[in-house]
């Protein structure tokens, strides 16, 4: 068996309580288990249990039994002895590229395993073509999109040719055919004997590859079986989608006409036709690199357009200042920790109101709003990752713009966290804001939005109305 | 967006010298700019580099540092002036008609003379080791620490730094985005400007301290403290050669020339 965890119970030092309960999971050569379940409730720490991480390099409390290929991960010595059976890709893409280029990251991994330069060369051809990337083998860590980037940390860890693998929500930033790409890859990787590990909330899509599934709540196992029923027993427990109550009125907030932006001779958006009404949600969808995140910084200023017009709120933007559009329009970016720096919920969200100027007395109202009331005192820091993005919206939300843009406000986020944000979006579209969002979740987009645009090489290819 | 310290393709010589020769190259130079103290020689050691970049193909790559240059030297020729006396008193930074504190913080030939030094012995230092970056790619040098059996942490620690670079300009930018979409603008004059650095500085701080423990658990497992990788034998060519004969004979001529 090449993974059998036992009634694993972990407790992290100074954690008051068992962050994993008595977890039990046997994982067969050539199986792929999708791990599931909300933020908070254990599935990275049972990630690292697998790979060695909380036995060998944390402190914690753990109680029970981990074997990896049949021997006590304890009976290893140390990751750096397991590396040669386990290799688990996390979260973070950029802090797993360590080398200059995608090229020499893969490489590395590949001459480390004692291969001769010329076996390398062979072997970073194919790994670069399993996951259809052999156009970045030059590029640099920080030239590479989001999703580039989980890409190329994936190639590098697939180089170890370990026989276990674990992708801890590794696949976040990838558009849908890019996760296509990475999932059938894993299925084959599966059936050629190898076990891989997939921590996911999108489970419906890996439902389609995955052997088995489990649902993790409150560090438990509340639910194991096949990736088809624990996503229907999610689905279930979710509330049912609400009906919006206004549908869009004649009020033109955002208006773009052939609207062109130029990096160099790069046409990142090349001819755009927008309008964004008042009460209307405009969903954006499209491949990594689309020219998505490049359109919605013109809208309140960050970047001019290079030929083309643009109206927010009926006047022409070109000679306003940012600070002036953004009273027209607020931006909450994909990572709410670009922007978070006070020490206190509160601070946070009268950080903007200052800036333009407003009064601070609508803040519980607005943390209520977004869920968060009664935490104005506490250290955004110490908020779970959804708390953060719903704090970053009400930072935004509070300035009280016409149009609200978001780009990819549920990266990282479980179902019912998602779920939090769009119900906000609808309550803002139903009070008469415009609301435009980028999402690389197509349910979402068609769910919740009144028109789901769809973007490729910087152009719209379709819009589909709702 | 102009990158800092990274490594720029191309086909010059010195991208196809040895990273060794170029390793040499640098250390001779920094050698030779802390040793002399005497100001045409310095000058004539930052001229030799500039020319070195100009034969590679790679002098944009130092005159984009001049600003940056002349604002550290200035800084160093100033501290130098307000911190030390020596010869005679060029004249005093507060006129002597000003009642009470006039006369004070004089500006000696020494101290003007010794501050230019230094800026100048920076200046060699960092267009020395710009050349060997820009010209080098990251992982080749890395490779060539490790042939000269440097300990794997040490080349690890220096990759991560050149590689981070470009990475926290891109995010510092991005931060600030944000901020401007909040209404942020940065205050007016020079204390308003630090007082404005808060709001971008603090996540640009959080989030690199995020990113360690991340880094730390990748570099342990895969293995690259503990690989099996051997570092392929030096191989030098006829240009090594010529440029090493080059920066030793540059290197007599400023040992010998004070001696004549």
């Amino acid at each position: 068996m090449p993974i059998d965890i036992q009634n694993l119970s972990y407790t992290y030092l100074r954690g008051d309580r068992p962050v994993l309960n008595d977890i039990s999971v046997s994982l067969p050569a050539g199986s792929m288990l999708v791990i599931t379940g909300p933020s908070g409730s254990g599935k990275t720490t049972l990630c690292r249990a697998m790979a060695g991480i909380l036995s060998h390099l944390y402190s914690g409390r753990l109680e029970g039994s981990i074997s990896v290929k049949g021997k006590d991960i304890m009976a290893y010595d140390g990751v750096e002895e397991l590396y040669y059976e386990v290799s688990m890709v996390f979260d973070d893409a950029d802090a797993q590229l360590i080398f200059t280029t995608v090229g020499e990251e893969i490489s590395t991994s590949l001459r480390n395993r004692g291969f001769s330069r010329s076996t390398t060369e062979e072997e970073l051809v194919r790994i670069l073509g399993l996951l259809e990337i052999e156009d970045l083998v030059d590029r640099p860590p920080y030239t590479l999109s989001g999703g580039q980037k989980q890409k190329a940390a994936l190639a590098a860890t697939l180089a170890l040719g370990t026989d276990i693998l674990i992708l801890d929500e590794a696949t976040s930033e990838l558009d849908e055919a890019a996760r296509g790409v990475v999932f059938s890859l894993l299925r084959q990787l599966a059936d050629e004997g190898k076990t891989i590990i997939l921590v996911e909330h999108m489970i419906d899509e890996a439902a389609l590859y995955a052997d088995a599934c489990i649902l993790l709540e409150d560090g438990r196992i509340t639910a194991s079986g096949s990736a088809e029923e624990v996503s229907r027993r999610i689905q279930e427990s979710l509330h049912p989608v609400r009906r919006r109550t206004t549908t869009a009125n004649g009020d033109r907030l955002i208006e773009m006409q052939d609207l062109v932006h130029c990096y160099g001779d790069l046409r990142a958006v090349d001819g755009v036709n927008l309008t964004l009404r008042r009460g209307e949600i405009i969903a954006i969808i499209g491949e990594n690199g689309s020219g998505k995140t490049t359109l919605v910084k013109h809208m309140n200023g960050l970047l001019r357009p290079t030929e083309g017009s643009l109206l927010i709120s009926g006047t022409r933007c070109h000679d306003q200042s940012v600070s002036l559009l953004s009273r027209h329009t607020g931006l909450v970016f994909q990572n709410p920790d670009t922007m978070l720096f006070e020490d206190t919920v509160r601070k946070e969200v009268a950080f903007g109101l200052k800036n333009i100027g407003r009064d601070t007395g609508c803040i519980e109202a607005v943390l209520a709003e977004v869920g968060l009331g009664g935490r104005e005192e506490v250290n955004p820091r110490h908020l779970s990752r959804g708390e953060r993005q719903r704090l970053a919206l009400a930072c935004v939300i509070a300035m009280g713009q016409d149009v609200f843009v978001l780009d990819e406000p549920t990266t990282g986020l479980d179902p019912v966290e998602s779920l939090q944000i769009m119900e906000i979006l609808m309550r803002l579209a139903d009070e008469g804001h415009g609301i435009v969002m980028i999402t690389h979740n197509p349910g979402l987009a068609t769910t919740y939005a009144d028109r789901v645009i769809r973007m490729n090489n910087g152009r719209i290819v379709s819009i589909e109305e709702a | 967006m102009q990158e800092i310290m990274q490594y720029i393709p191309g086909d010059g010589i010195f991208h196809r010298i040895h990273p060794l020769t170029k390793l040499v190259f640098t250390v001779i130079l920094v050698g030779l700019a802390v040793l002399t103290g005497d100001l045409l020689i310095l000058s004539g050691l930052l001229i030799a580099v500039y020319l070195a970049a100009l034969v590679g193909g790679l002098s944009r790559g130092l005159t984009e540092q001049i600003p940056l240059l002349v604002i550290l030297g200035g800084m160093l020729v100033l501290f130098t002036v307000l911190t030390m006396q020596g010869g005679e008193v060029i004249l005093t930074l507060i006129p002597a008609a000003v009642p009470l504190i006039g006369g004070a913080l004089p500006v000696t030939s020494g101290a003007l003379l010794f501050g230019t030094i230094l800026a100048l012995r920076f200046s060699v230092m960092l267009f020395a080791f710009q050349l060997l970056v820009i010209s080098t790619r990251p992982g080749e040098l890395v490779m060539t620490l490790r042939q000269l059996r440097m300990p794997i942490d040490y080349t690890l620690m220096f990759l991560i730094a050149l590689r981070f670079i470009p990475t926290l300009q891109r995010e510092g930018i991005r931060i600030s985005e944000a901020q401007l979409a909040r209404g942020y603008s940065p205050g007016d004059g020079f204390i308003g400007k630090v007082r404005g650095l808060r709001p971008v500085i603090l996540p640009l701080i959080f989030n690199s301290l995020g990113k360690a423990d991340t880094l730390g658990m990748t570099i342990d497992m895969r293995g690259y403290r503990r690989g099996k990788a051997e570092p392929d034998p030096i191989s030098f060519g006829r240009l090594d050669g010529i440029v090493i004969t080059a920066v030793s004979l540059l290197a007599i001529m400023v040992v010998a020339v004070p001696l004549m």
